[in-house]
This record gives C-alpha cells, sequence and structure tokens, in this order.
C-alpha cells in the first residue's frame, strides 16, 4: 500500500512502535519515531511511496528519530538520528527532526551504498538521458533541480548520484527536494501549487524545507537512465543564460572529489568515473532567471545524442 | 567501461590534450593539463632525451617558441611528473 492510504492515527501507532517498512529507489527502509514531526513529514511528503508492515519485509537501513535518553529532553526538546543502534550526529532541536531523518537517510546512503559510485550531486532525467547537476552550495543547483522537475523532467535525485558500477547506469533516488533559504520562495512563486512543507529554521543550512517529489518520478523509482550530460549550474544575479562546454578532465576531478566513495572504490572508482565522462557532454552553466534556464536544458534534452 | 591505458601500477585516461592518471599504489588521482599531458607523452616516446631536446619537442608540439623560459617550465614540470611517480627519477 502507499503511505498516504493509512490514516494518520495509524501511522503514528505504527512509527512509535515497530516502525514502518518503506520503499525508495533501491533500497528499503525501516523507520521508527515516536516524534509527531517526523509522522507529519512522512504524511506530508511521502504519501506516493509503497509501505508495509515490517515484519514481513527486509530493510536495507534500520533508522529511527526519537528524544536522546538524556534530562535535557526535558528542558530543550530535543531530537537524535540513529541507525543500526548507532548515532552518527549530535542531537538537534525537536522541531529538525523530519530534515534529521532525510539528512539521516542521505548519510546512510553514502557511508554504505558502495555498489554505486556515489556523487555528491542532483540529477534529473527526460528523453532517456540524465543531466547531472554537481555544483557547491549556493550555486542554485536546488532551486534549478526543483524547476527542472516541475517542467517536465524526471527526479532521480536532488543530492546523490547513485551509477551503478556494473552498468554504468544511473538509479533513481527520487525523494524530497532540500530547498533553502531564499530557494524556498523562488520555487513557491515558480509553481504555487507545488507542497512544500513548514520550513526548520536556524538548522546549520539555514531556512531548510522539503518540496514533494512528483508523483510521476516516484511511481518510476525503479527505471535507471543512461547518463548524458555533466553541467555545472550557476546562479549568478543578472546573468545571461549560457551554456558552455568545458573540460571533460577537470569536470572527472571535481566527480572524484565531490563523489562520496571514490577513494573506497580504487581502482573501480577511477574506471567507473572515467566510462561516465566518456558518455557525457560537460558542460558550465549560468542562469539568472529559472524560465530561460528551464528552456535551455530541454533545447539540451531535445538534442539528438552524437 | 572506459578506455583506459594501464602503465601499471597507474592508470592513465586522455580526453583530447587533457588527462587523469590514477595510481593504484597510493590511490591518488591527478590531473594533467596540455603541457603537463605533452612532455609526458614526449617523455614516453623518446626515453633516452635530454632537457634541450625535451625542451624542442614539446615546443613543437603545443606550438610555442622554444625560449629559456620553456626550458624552466619543461624542468619544472618533469620535477612535478617525477613527483607524482609518472616519471623515475634520473
Amino acid at each position: 500500500m502507499k503511505l498516504l492510504q493509512m490514516p494518520q492515527p495509524e501511522l503514528r501507532r505504527q512509527l512509535a512502535g515497530a516502525g514502518i517498512w518503506m520503499r525508495t529507489g533501491p533500497f528499503s527502509v525501516r523507520v521508527q519515531s515516536r516524534i509527531p514531526h517526523v509522522a507529519h513529514g512522512l504524511t506530508e511528503l511521502y504519501g506516493q511511496f509503497e509501505i508495509r508492515s515490517t515484519h514481513e519485509s527486509f530493510a536495507d537501513f534500520h533508522v529511527s528519530v526519537n528524544a536522546p535518553n538524556t534530562p535535557r529532553r526535558w528542558l530543550r526538546p530535543q531530537a537524535v538520528f540513529s541507525f543500526d543502534g548507532m548515532h552518527p550526529f549530535k542531537p538537534l532541536p525537536r522541531d529538525q527532526a523530519f530534515p534529521m531523518l532525510e539528512w539521516g537517510l542521505n548519510w546512510c546512503v553514502s557511508t554504505q551504498a558502495h555498489q554505486y559510485l556515489i556523487i555528491h550531486a542532483a540529477v534529473v532525467e527526460k528523453n532517456g538521458r540524465a543531466a547531472i547537476l554537481p555544483a557547491p552550495p549556493g550555486s542554485g543547483k536546488s532551486t534549478l533541480t526543483a524547476g527542472l522537475v516541475l517542467s517536465g523532467w524526471r527526479l532521480l535525485s536532488d543530492e546523490l548520484t547513485l551509477i551503478d558500477r556494473k552498468t554504468g547506469l544511473i538509479h533513481p533516488l527520487p525523494r524530497p527536494v532540500s530547498l533553502k533559504n531564499q530557494s524556498i520562495d523562488v520555487i513557491r512563486q515558480f509553481a504555487p501549487d507545488v507542497y512544500i512543507n513548514r520550513a526548520s529554521l536556524d538548522t546549520i543550512k539555514g531556512t531548510v524545507a522539503h518540496m514533494c517529489p512528483p508523483r510521476e518520478s516516484v511511481r518510476r523509482q525503479h527505471e535507471s537512465a543512461r547518463p548524458g550530460w555533466v553541467i555545472f549550474p550557476k546562479w549568478d544575479a543578472g546573468a545571461p543564460t549560457r551554456m558552455t562546454p568545458r573540460s571533460q578532465a577537470q569536470t572527472f576531478m571535481f566527480l572524484a572529489q565531490n563523489a562520496f566513495n571514490y577513494s573506497h572504490l580504487g581502482e573501480d572508482g577511477f574506471r567507473v568515473g572515467a566510462a561516465l565522462i566518456d558518455q557525457t557532454l560537460c558542460y558550465d552553466f549560468r542562469y539568472s532567471k529559472l524560465d530561460e534556464a528551464i528552456v535551455a536544458f530541454d533545447q539540451l534534452a531535445n538534442t539528438p545524442p552524437a | 567501461m572506459a578506455d583506459v591505458s594501464a602503465l601499471s601500477p597507474r592508470l592513465l585516461k586522455c580526453w583530447g590534450s587533457e588527462a587523469v592518471v590514477y595510481d593504484k599504489a597510493s590511490g591518488d588521482t591527478h590531473y594533467l593539463k596540455p603541457l603537463t599531458l605533452a612532455l609526458y607523452q614526449i617523455c614516453r616516446e623518446h626515453p633516452g632525451y635530454a632537457l634541450t631536446e625535451l625542451t624542442t619537442s614539446l615546443a613543437t608540439r603545443i606550438g610555442v617558441a622554444d625560449t629559456p623560459e620553456l626550458q624552466d617550465l619543461t624542468e619544472d614540470t618533469l620535477d612535478q611528473l617525477r613527483a607524482i611517480n609518472l616519471l623515475e627519477h634520473a
């Protein structure tokens, strides 16, 4: 069944007990939490995702977000993320429990899923080809990703590009799109009907809110995509929209430095990364207007591969 | 899978006039800019060349004048290639 089909009281009851089993891309997760923010966040943003009873299904990751077991919880409520009983992060204020779950799931994938070369980059797909969007924070990557997936591109991931080490294909991990600071209002104005949850203030990343992943992207979360482009977006106030080719070797170096497990994979990481660059066109992309950026990406997607 | 040249214990992958090298022993990855790659290729093709011959060949290959400055640059680049173990120490 889909998560949205479960009544909220039942979801809370199961979450607080053994937890719920949920499928996200190639991974299954068992989530357990007694914090209402988490149940609420899941209902709002994971409604289209498949869930099952935890008694019936194997889970790759067993995670929980709960109040830490310290006296501090009575003074200033906090939440702590747990993975297989470990606490990889310090507790955060309780109202950041849902973003903490999101960050924790990203951490699980990026530290455990070594069957993929995992690059810190958003990735979207159209006409069978994927555009990988690596960029440092503040570059407008999340805004562009959200704009593209609200305009006909398929969301593969807003944060983790999973490259299959055997096939070179990109596996989707469509989860809520993390929007930060000004990009929250930009996307609200761009698509007034899209669901963006309540913003969490004063997080380590500033103000953070999550946009619901498009239903079609979730439905197709098991369809891999062929790499088409590696595009470095940069939002630049007043700049004309411009796509310029960039060095493949330098792009390789950037991806290697921004992969979570390139060093861990050793020689295979090099070979998978080199194969990726062989298959893709590499660009720098400057933009200031989201609608023009989407037109530029659409033109790229409509150009037959060389 | 990519067409990667094996230079045991290293892997070299070229794109146009640039390349990346993976050192299996250290796990390090290096970027070779056009001048560095050109010099590296000349060294591989002519292992007995002295510095002046390398500089002359490099000037021809990358289309610049054979000057004392280029010879200094060649010497520095050779040192860098030795530092990442792409060339053996003289």
